[in-house]
């Protein structure tokens, strides 16, 4: 009886997540003359694959997706590894100005991008840095305030005594980060590592204040592109969003069994 | 110490961001390299109307080698970008514009351009564009587009009901019952749709026409103009149509917009510029215009919606540009861009546009479109327009509309001190 | 791995200040947190400390840049009925989203936490949302949300009920982006499900020993074990629903009559649609200042009701403690 309740609610919650997705992918695939019919039309009458192939030779998204990737990847990486030690020196050590310091960080999580996008703007122009990749980039290897705090609190909830038996061991500080907290922090690594890339993939505003040449585009500036001030090409829209929603779905799915499923399974057992 | 360098950072954006630019480095991306000279041209169009602006570009850097033109499409992002690119002193050197009292003071006067330049033949031109580029005495813009506004009906919708077409001359007391007509709530079909939000700049053509405005000719006054009752008649008019059930209310920009709900065939008539055509026509409609109709005894007076181009005063290359912009606008170009409406009288009559049953009203409106739009009448109008914007909005959603009005001119007063 | 000692608050403190200074000096920690210092001072700091000066000056972008002291504040204070609107609706955005996009997340963590079969296919659909671009979600949310040709709407009629215009009645506008706004509560749960994942089995067999039913159970073993992550996803709700303002541009631009005229959306106005950037910043750092009192607040008061396993000299939860005694005796 409570395996019935728990798979219908199971579904239930699927289909009022996908139901609209299921909406975007058919929208892709009918005839101009059937986007807007009410009552709506559940499935088009020819599916037109080729509306696909049509949107994405618009404009050269194989140059956007190849600028996306790019940027994706390393500032991901970027990421990874500046977050790892900053968690780990906010999480594991007591100093002066600790507190203060980490209300800094959670305070940068809360500016207006509003008022510091003109300044930054200026400062990565004198950097000659506007219309390049590097500012999508590079400020990812410095760290970023929620996955520091993210990471601070995975490593808050690892027993002490693990870092202390290695430290009697004689392992430094960098081992036992390396040797002792990586491995355990492996599911969480990866949560970062899939959240980061999925709003770096996603990301717009970045790229559409620090790009001006066609040729350095994102896949978002290339699918506002179907969204002008008079108009909107619904078709194309929801033709790109399906293409390029695949490769972060994807990297989902083969992730998410390591998060959900690793931590569990370490470090905590006795 | 770090900080220290980060003050003085700090302080040297603080130097470069007054417009001047001669603060803030510039770097070489967009000089010349090696001989290439990039040019950057700023548009807000997407799709097809982008497509066709990035063959012109090619054009124009055949006819001159060792150009490059970079054209950066914005889309929709197009002020917030341009915001980033005057703010540090980085602007692109060519743009469209419209919006001349914000941007102004960033732009390059163009009038010795314009009038030493032969090959412009500037008498080519329909003379009443130039007026929506000129703040004071000075032109800023050289006009590449517009639309005039006009009334788009479903034919089918007018054939299933034995309904004769409108035709120029139409009051909006014919345009109401037609709207009647076509109405029929068991279908969700509605004669007419109303924005939520409109656009006070599109209003004034209907406030014109019923003989009010909403600011004084000489721009200092609004108080016996906005609200007064012309104005009012013609916005409550809209909110009428609403109210009584003929007109059904379109969402705002993300929302299903009017055209969408024109295009499912469920409203028979929709009023706008030449923007949605071809996409009525593509989603299969049978799509004719018409001019807007006319209050009973008044002249029709129309709004007319520019697109210009022009140079960023901390432009390097002003002179390549104006060759850029000339060419823009030239026979050649002109006729590339199907999908504007030609800016020169001799394109359009080689084209025979004002002769085809589905351009004529455009020409026709931009005749009745000699009356000068508020925000080039005072330089404090954004505010305003705020004021009047949420009044005309609280119409739609039933409010009185000379009250809503005097409050908006009540609340508006403080900015034209 | 063995615990040891896990009960021994002393230790606990004393080790890490010992061990420190014995092989890296005081230094060691600020050596891990330097990449973010670094990136602080360079990337942030800056244009943080800019837009606070702006704030002080007249500046519309293009134009002269004009000292005006204190009058954008006290503008923004005295005369501007706006400024009060946008407050309040984001006020009352964040009482109707933070509580509600938690318990959403983790009631759907918690039916994900349960053993089924397909849960890699579950969790996936769930997270969906979250993957498609900000201007996709807006056109699919009105969509749904239109009044007469609406698919919301459509099932409701299936049902008799007949729905409003969602976001065009100054009724439902604010509710209807609560809800839109939870439909993207992917990560949250993520986050709460590998909270979950990470407490020991064994809690609840002690628990359930001692007769606890599964009511008291979630109370006594599952909350506090998730607090850490709960405080993360308080937080970040809270920044989250202060920052409201991709949807509110794409899908309803503010409206109907400023019913969902956001904050944010209040400032991005002011910056972009009416270039009034020193406004625009004095804006900003009010919200910035409300914000960070809020998550000071939270975090202060975390001290009483958050659990650490890595800190264990806090008062320990009663089940909790209970097992680490046991295990001591073992």
């Amino acid at each position: 009886m409570r395996k019935v309740i728990t798979y219908t609610l199971l579904v239930f919650c699927s289909l009022l997540f996908i139901a609209p997705l299921f909406w975007a992918v058919t929208t892709a695939l009918k005839s101009p003359q059937e986007l807007y019919l009410f009552p709506p039309k559940w499935l088009p009458s020819v599916w037109r694959f080729s509306n696909f192939a049509e949107a994405w030779s618009i404009q050269p998204f194989n140059l956007f997706l190849k600028n996306t990737v790019i940027v994706t990847l390393l500032s991901t990486l970027g990421q990874l590894i500046s977050c790892t030690l900053v968690a780990y020196g906010f999480a594991r050590f007591q100093f002066k100005g600790r507190d203060a310091l980490f209300l800094i960080v959670l305070a940068t999580m809360m500016i207006p991008w509003e008022v510091t996008m003109i300044p930054q703007y200026m400062e990565f122009n004198y950097l000659g840095w506007i219309n390049t990749l590097k500012p999508l980039i590079v400020p990812s290897w410095f760290g970023s305030a929620y996955f520091i705090f993210l990471l601070r609190q995975f490593i808050m909830t690892l027993p002490r005594e693990l870092d202390e038996a290695a430290t009697i061991d004689g392992a430094g500080k960098m081992t036992v980060l390396a040797r002792i907290i990586v491995p355990l922090m492996g599911p969480s690594l990866i949560l970062v590592a899939v959240f980061h890339m999925m709003s770096c993939w996603n990301d717009y505003l970045g790229p559409l204040i620090f790009l001006n040449d066609q040729t350095k585009y994102t896949l978002t500036l290339g699918l506002s592109q179907f969204r002008g001030m008079h108009g909107v090409d619904m078709q194309s829209i929801m033709a790109i969003t399906c293409l390029i929603s695949i490769p972060p779905l994807a990297v989902f799915f083969f992730a998410q069994r390591y998060i959900v499923g690793g931590i569990a399974t370490t470090g905590i057992k006795g | 110490m770090v900080i220290v360098s980060v003050m003085a950072l700090t302080a040297s954006m603080l130097a470069g961001c007054g417009g001047g630019g001669t603060g803030t480095a510039q770097e070489p991306d967009n000089g010349s390299q090696a001989g290439v000279t990039t040019l950057r041209f700023a548009t807000w169009d997407t799709g097809d109307a982008l497509k066709i602006e990035q063959d012109i570009a090619k054009k124009f850097e055949e006819s001159h080698p060792g150009t490059k033109v970079q054209v950066e499409a914005y889309a929709d992002g197009f002020d917030q970008k341009l915001a980033a690119g005057f703010g540090a002193a980085n602007p692109p050197d060519v743009m469209y514009m419209w919006d001349f009292p914000t941007y102004h003071q960033s732009l390059e006067p163009l009038d010795d351009y314009a009038s030493k330049d032969k090959d412009l033949n500037i008498d080519d031109f329909y003379q009443g564009l130039f007026n929506y580029g000129k703040i004071g005495d000075k032109l800023y813009g050289i006009p590449a587009g517009f639309t005039t506004r006009v009334v788009y009906y479903n034919k089918k919708l007018f054939d299933e009901a034995g309904i004769a077409y409108p035709n120029d001359g139409w009051t909006w007391t014919d345009f109401q019952d037609i709207a009647k007509r076509l109405t029929d709530p068991s279908k969700k079909q509605y004669g007419f749709g109303v924005r939520a939000e409109n656009d006070t700049y599109d209003l004034q053509g209907l406030v014109w026409s019923n003989g009010g405005s909403f600011i004084s000719e000489d721009g200092t006054t609004i108080e016996g103009y906005m609200n007064s009752k012309e104005t009012a008649e013609a916005i409550q008019m809209l909110g009428d149509m609403l109210k009584n059930g003929t007109a059904v209310l379109a969402g705002g920009k993300g929302q299903q917009s009017g055209e969408d709900i024109f295009k499912a065939g469920k409203i028979a008539m929709w009023e706008s510029g030449i923007w949605p055509l071809e996409s009525f026509r593509e989603a299969g409609i049978d799509v004719g215009t018409v001019e807007m109709p006319a209050f009973p005894g008044k002249p029709v007076k129309g709004v007319l919606a520019e697109s210009a181009l022009s140079i960023a005063k901390d432009s390097k290359h002003k002179d390549l540009a104006w060759e850029f912009i000339k060419f823009y606008v030239s026979d050649e170009a002109i006729k590339m861009r199907v999908a504007d409406l030609p800016v020169r009288a001799s394109v359009v009559n080689e084209l025979k546009k004002d002769q085809d049953p589905l351009y004529k009203p455009y020409y026709t409106m931009l005749e009745r479109s000699d009356n000068t739009p508020a925000f080039l009448l005072n330089p404090k109008w954004n505010e305003v327009n705020r004021q009047l914007s949420a009044a005309v909005e609280s119409v739609m959603f039933g409010s009185d509309a000379q009250e809503a009005l005097n409050q908006a001119v009540k609340d508006s007063e403080r900015y034209l001190k | 791995m063995a615990r040891i000692n896990v009960l021994n608050p002393q230790r606990q403190t004393a080790a890490p200040k010992r061990l420190g200074r014995k092989r890296w000096g005081g230094a060691a920690p600020y050596l891990f947190i330097f990449p973010w210092i670094f990136g602080f001072l360079v990337f942030t700091l800056g244009p943080l400390l800019f837009s606070l000066v702006i704030s002080f000056f007249d500046w519309p972008i293009v134009g002269q840049v004009t000292f005006v002291g204190f009058d954008n504040y006290v503008e923004m204070f005295s005369d501007d009925p706006l400024f009060w609107k946008s407050l309040m609706i984001t006020l009352k955005f964040a009482a109707l989203f933070v509580p509600l996009n938690i318990i959403v997340a983790l009631g759907l963590a918690m039916l994900l936490n349960q053993k089924v079969k397909g849960s890699a296919f579950f969790r996936t659909a769930f997270y969906l949302p979250s993957v498609i671009s900000g201007v996709a979600l807006a056109m699919i949310w009105s969509w749904v949300y239109s009044g007469d040709y609406g698919i919301l709407n459509y099932f409701l009629s299936v049902f008799g009920i007949e729905g409003p215009d969602w976001l065009n009645d100054t009724k439902w506008s604010l509710v209807a982006m609560v809800i839109a706004s939870l439909w993207g509560q992917g990560s949250m749960m993520l986050i709460f499900l590998a909270g979950l994942k990470g407490i020991p089995k064994d809690l609840y067999e002690s628990a359930s020993i001692d007769g606890a039913g599964k009511i008291r159970q979630f109370f006594n073993v599952t909350v506090p074990m998730i607090t850490p992550t709960l405080l993360f996803n308080l937080i970040t709700s809270i920044i989250a629903a202060f920052q409201q303002l991709t949807l509110a541009l794409l899908l309803t631009g503010g409206g109907p009559l400023k019913s969902t005229f956001f904050y944010a959306m209040y400032m991005y106005e002011n910056a972009f649609k009416y270039f009034k950037m020193g406004y625009s910043a004095a804006n900003a750092w009010f919200m910035f200042l409300i914000v960070l009192t809020l998550t000071f607040l939270v975090f202060k008061s975390s001290e009483a009701w958050v659990f650490y396993e890595g800190e264990m000299k806090k008062a320990k939860p009663k089940h909790v403690k209970r097992r680490a005694a046991g295990r001591e005796g073992h």
